[in-house]
């Protein structure tokens, strides 16, 4: 996961790790917008995404040190943010004990592909967006951390503690569970045939 | 793999995402050539990867203020300070009241501002709740509240929710919990229990038995739970008794507090006496320092009250003297020849009271003929005038939405979140008046406390609308148009007032109104006051790394 084209903070992230407070400052300024959006779009509650994105930047600058230069920083902020995100969501999910049954054994309907543009069409942004926050934690995460940090495969597979091969499972559960959501007040019936 | 299969989902979607190998890749790419239907899937699932990262990306609301600066080291270092200075706020606002409120009670008291009405009665002298905390008034938690919430909100930026809340809650716990504190209670329990003559408890005492007596001194309060009790010893603090017969014939300094079915009071009670009884007898020799308040079948005032006394009774008899008011609610009121009425004499009754002429009253007795309620007996002017008021209010709501269309619409959104509405509309309906009742007790905030109150009557009569609002919404659909807005509003306010004129129903409706229209205000006006876009802070994630990446979803060839 690296910006092509767009250079990485890397004198910045130096200076940050030597101690200036006005880098770090500079750090935290310039990535604090893009990790409160993922936040926000990764937890349940507004509250809970300013919260984790303090933590989020506490947790980095303990762990700045540790950081190889030679990676892409985004991508490595993005990777603790995320964990950060999936750990607070999974503890809740034990201690709610919630989405206990095993989705991942229900068959998927394979999509009318017709009905399934149509459903897209009709969708705005801001449908999407309320329908993510209805979705089961596993799924909100999943298409957050592909769609919008734009993490690879390998990182969603590490950071959800799942094989590889089962990340493009879970993407695929995660917007059936989306398009169920959006299918919910409409009258397009998205799944069509087995 | 041929054209007449048709490729499964999972290997669609892993092909958008580019984690096909380029062999399988290859095979999938010629398919959807041939294969509308395939193609059709592949360019959907491409579209809703657009869509997902589209939506995600989109700025919808702007970068929280608290976060416009990083305060891991503030907050980390900054606990204890906020305790201390909560800390420091709980001594502060006890010696304001030390210093100031009860002085001013008192000067007010001398002035001869006190005892005059039920307001202050209740309120001002604490007839009901003085006394429930042994130490701390209401005013001082409430003070305290107020002083806190304030701190918390002008602070939020600064300070982490949870830490704020925790800080509030430990000073709150650390207040209540240090005053018990300084004295021991003791539990006794028995048959016939007793602190016999010339024992000394210093620290509260709870009493439960069937005959329990208090013959020596408490130095502290008296909980006590029993068949009887008698009360012949010193009590210094208060006396609460649940108890069948009560009989008081010591000294109380503080108050007491009786659930009895009946109390005879022939001693010395230093502050008020809140009684819940059948039958209430101040002998002769009895004394009430400061007020009675009672609700009882008789009531017989033989002995001196110092201040007012409410009653709500079937009969009552005064032979003995009232320092305040008396203000009375019942069947029937006799005043003796030996009575005394030094303040304002009411009663509201079926008939008039009967009142000897050798009877000292300050003035005339004045009677209200009990009404039935008007309830039962509505007639056609009842609801003629409702529904001029129903008018009023749709004329009100249709000014207020065109004065204010954005705010209208704002809170009637916010009355959409109903949990968050009823529980701060509980919050504001009650907590608000007291606040500016407690601000009006000083000079400074008389200005502050008269003017809260005013807005607090408006907005009062503007929670019907709110709510109205919502139920037109509910019945026509969502609109923020000014006219389809206006209309919602009519036949949403239309329908409250008719559920709120449903006899016994209507009471309970219009709280619920009152309590939620509250709330969908307050959290409007809330949402206002905080802060938009922090300073310095860019809007979209400008930086050159800070922006997140689109996903590789584009479809080679397709």
């Amino acid at each position: 996961m690296s910006a092509p084209g767009k250079t990485e903070p890397t004198d910045l992230v130096v200076r940050a790790r030597t101690g200036d407070a006005e880098a770090w400052g500079d750090l935290y300024r310039e990535f604090a917008p893009a990790i409160f959006r993922f936040c926000r779009r990764a937890m349940p509650t507004h509250e809970d995404a300013e919260d984790a994105t303090m933590e989020i930047f506490m947790k980095l600058r303990d762990k700045l040190s540790q950081f190889d230069h030679t990676r892409s920083f985004s991508a490595w902020l993005y990777k603790v943010a995320a964990n950060h995100c999936w750990d607070i969501l999974r503890r809740r999910k034990g201690r709610q004990n919630k989405e206990t049954e095993n989705v991942d054994d229900i068959p998927l309907e394979h999509p009318d592909p017709n009905q399934l543009e149509r459903l897209i069409e009709e969708r705005s942004n801001e449908e999407v967006r309320k329908a993510l926050g209805k979705l089961g934690v596993r799924a909100r995460m999943a298409l957050v951390m592909r769609y919008y940090s734009d993490m690879s495969y390998d990182e969603i597979a590490d950071a959800l503690g799942v094989q590889r091969a089962f990340v493009g499972v879970v993407l695929l559960r995660a917007r059936h569970e989306l398009r169920q959501v959006l299918g919910e007040n409409s009258a397009l019936a998205v799944g069509g045939t087995r | 793999m041929t054209p007449n299969k048709h490729l499964d989902e999972m290997t669609l979607l892993l092909y958008v995402e580019r984690q096909l190998d380029r062999e399988r890749a290859q095979e999938v790419s010629l398919h959807t050539q041939t294969c509308t239907r395939c193609l059709t899937l592949l360019r959907a699932l491409d579209r809703e990867s657009r869509l997902l990262t589209r939506a995600m990306l989109e700025q919808d609301e702007p970068f929280p203020a608290r976060l416009a600066e990083f305060r891991g080291a503030v907050k980390r270092s900054m606990q204890w300070i906020w305790g201390l200075v909560f800390g420091l706020a709980v001594l502060g606002v006890y010696t304001l009241y030390a210093s100031y409120i009860e002085p001013w009670e008192l000067q007010l008291e001398q002035a001869g501002f006190g005892s005059t009405n039920l307001l202050s009665l209740m309120v001002f002298q604490g007839a009901f709740w003085k006394g429930w905390q042994s130490m701390f008034t209401l005013f001082e938690v409430l003070a305290l509240a107020v002083l806190a919430g304030s701190a918390a909100f002008a602070f939020r930026k600064y300070i982490r929710r949870g830490s704020a809340l925790a800080m509030v809650f430990a000073s709150l716990g650390l207040l209540l919990a240090t005053t018990p504190a300084a004295s021991a209670s003791e539990f006794r329990k028995g048959e016939s229990v007793s602190v016999a003559k010339g024992e000394n408890i210093i620290g509260d005492v709870f009493i439960t038995g069937d005959h329990v007596r208090v013959d020596g001194t408490v130095d502290g309060d008296v909980f006590a739970f029993g068949h009887q009790l008698d009360v012949a010893g010193h009590v210094t603090g208060d006396v609460f008794c649940f108890a069948q017969g009560t009989r008081i014939t010591g000294r109380v300094d503080g108050n007491i507090r009786a659930f009895t079915n009946n109390i005879t009071i022939s001693g010395d009670i230093g502050r008020n006496v809140l009684s819940f009884n059948e039958v209430l007898n101040l002998d002769p020799n009895g004394k009430i320092g400061h007020s009675l308040t009672v609700f009882g079948q008789t009531i017989t005032l033989d002995g001196r009250t110092g201040r007012d006394v409410v009653a709500f009774f079937d009969q009552i008899t005064l032979s003995g003297t009232i320092g305040g008011s008396l203000q009375g609610k019942g069947k029937s009121l006799t005043i003796s020849p030996t009575a005394e009425i030094d303040g304002k004499a009411e009663f509201e009754g079926a008939k008039p009271a009967t009142v000897s002429p050798g009877a000292k009253l300050a003035s005339p007795l004045q009677f209200t003929k009990h009404q039935p309620h008007a309830n039962y007996e509505r007639g056609v002017g009842y609801y003629i005038w409702r529904l001029i008021w129903t008018a009023a209010f749709v004329l009100l709501g249709l000014v207020i939405y065109g004065l204010f269309p954005r705010f209208a619409v704002d809170t009637v959104e916010a009355g959409e979140h109903y949990g968050a509405a009823f529980g701060l509309g509980v919050l504001v309906t009650f907590g608000l008046p007291i606040a500016a009742i407690i601000a009006c007790v000083t000079i400074v905030g008389l200005l502050l406390g008269l003017s809260t109150l005013f807005l607090y009557v408006i907005v009062l009569l503007c929670t019907g609308i709110v709510v109205g609002t919502i139920v037109g919404q509910w019945l026509l659909g969502r609109t923020t148009d000014y006219w389809p807005l206006v209309a919602r509003m009519a036949l949403g306010v239309l329908l409250v007032r008719l559920v709120t004129s449903i006899p016994f129903i209507g009471f309970w409706a219009t709280l619920a109104v009152v309590l939620w229209g509250m709330g969908a205000i307050s959290l409007a006006v809330y949402r206002r006051l905080q802060p938009v876009v922090a300073p310095n802070i860019p809007s979209v994630p400008t930086g050159p790394v800070g922006s997140p990446l689109p996903p590789n979803t584009t479809v080679g060839g397709i």
